[in-house]
């Protein structure tokens, strides 16, 4: 029984100290991309510490907006290399994680899985970035709350509304902080504009929306929506034309 | 020392579980630990269709994969241009609609943020994301 019990230890401690052939310098990066910046990319090296050659079989990224690339199919003994995730930063905002898995023909370590987590800096906080009112609903102002975000210094805001229908108007409620009321002129049609928001000294646009909406049907009641455009529909609200996201996208 | 058949079974799991307790403590700050999205804020395909007309369907996936093919009626939402699509959507909404977020398949990340973005930012009620994605949505209509 003792010896039993020492075999089934010892190749217990043998399994253990069996290490992946591939060894990985870092599986995770934390990237701090300045503002402006379109993409934010993470590198992740490696090296066959084994004998064998290691093949990739697939490398995977976990979001659309992430492109993972190896350098070679193979890694022969000895030999180093990385795999890079470029993630495409878009319209994303605060703190983001993405994966990347990454599987070999390993025997002892099939699955990696790379973690790039970004975190993108946010100007400003808007809150709510969307205000309605039903139609036929007393014309009231709705608050939209504008803050600096952290590690901003904001003075001052602009805010302007791409219709006449709607008035906006800013107040400083304390440092970096502002409150916006906005008021549509009246609620007996359907409206809608979009409300530019820019802080001085950055290029930068925010974006909130307003619009006066149809009230809610009944559970069971025809739809009565109607698609933007249409007779008493109100236009899309619109935001400047921007260039598309790049196409680097995997998933 | 004798040690009966179900000690060392559990002396062995004991000692098998070791690695993975390190491993969980060594990279405890480097992995992602997605929570889940809660049940009531997931929808099936079944129960989305029963919504009927009462829904608005959003497409969270990335432009390209969007013009391939979509949910009908659905509109394009996501990230990568979201203060561009954003009041193209808000344009349509209306209260009292369901709002189905859906992406790739189960494991992909993009309708859960987008479905996030709708609440915390826009402050939208009804939002739920689609079990399966457009996955289960093909499965389920096209198979």
């Amino acid at each position: 029984m003792k010896t039993n019990i020492l075999t089934l230890t010892l190749s217990f401690i043998f399994c253990l100290t069996a290490r992946a052939e591939l060894k990985w310098e870092q599986t995770a990066v934390e990237l701090h991309p300045a503002r402006g910046d379109k993409q934010a990319i993470g590198h992740y090296k490696y090296q066959n510490v084994g004998k064998t050659p290691v093949h990739f079989k697939s490398v995977h990224a976990s979001c659309g907006c992430t492109a993972a690339q190896s350098q070679k199919d193979q890694v022969g003994p000895g030999e180093k290399g990385e795999i890079t995730a470029t993630f495409n930063i878009g319209d994303r905002t605060g703190t983001q994680v993405k994966t990347v898995t990454v599987e070999t023909d390993e025997a002892a370590n099939q699955k990696t899985v790379l973690t790039l987590k970004a975190i993108i800096p946010q100007e400003l906080e808007i809150s709510p970035t969307f205000v309605f009112w039903k139609q036929g609903e007393k014309p009231d102002p709705k608050t939209i709350t504008v803050h600096a975000g952290k590690d901003f210094s904001v003075k001052n805001i602009k805010v302007t509304s791409s219709s006449p229908d709607f008035q906006t108007k800013v107040q400083e409620t304390g440092e970096g902080q502002f409150k916006v009321d906005v008021r549509p002129n009246e609620t007996s049609r359907l409206l809608a504009s979009t409300l530019t928001i820019q802080s001085e000294n950055s290029p930068k646009t925010f974006y909130a929306t307003a619009r006066i909406t149809t009230a809610p049907t009944a559970p069971g009641a025809p739809a009565i929506q109607k698609a933007p455009g249409a007779p008493g529909a109100p236009a899309a609200p619109t935001a400047p034309a921007r260039p598309p996201a790049p196409g680097s996208q995997t998933h | 020392m004798k040690f009966s058949l179900p000690c060392q079974a559990l002396i062995l799991a004991g000692l098998s579980l070791l690695p993975g307790v390190g491993q969980a403590i060594y990279f405890r700050d480097k992995i992602s630990w997605q929570s889940p999205i809660p049940p009531s804020e997931m929808v099936s395909v079944d129960q989305a269709r029963e919504w009927g007309d009462n829904t608005i369907w959003i497409d969270a996936r990335p432009d390209d994969q969007f013009a391939r093919d979509h949910v009908p009626g659905a509109i394009l939402l996501n990230e990568d241009r979201w203060n561009e699509l954003l009041p193209q959507f808000l344009a349509v909404w209306s209260p009292g609609k369901k709002i189905v977020v859906y992406c790739s398949a189960q494991s992909c990340d993009l309708a859960r943020e987008v479905a996030e973005r709708l609440r915390k930012e826009a402050q939208l009620t009804d939002v739920f994301v689609l079990e399966g994605g457009w996955e289960a949505w093909v499965k389920k209509n096209r198979s």
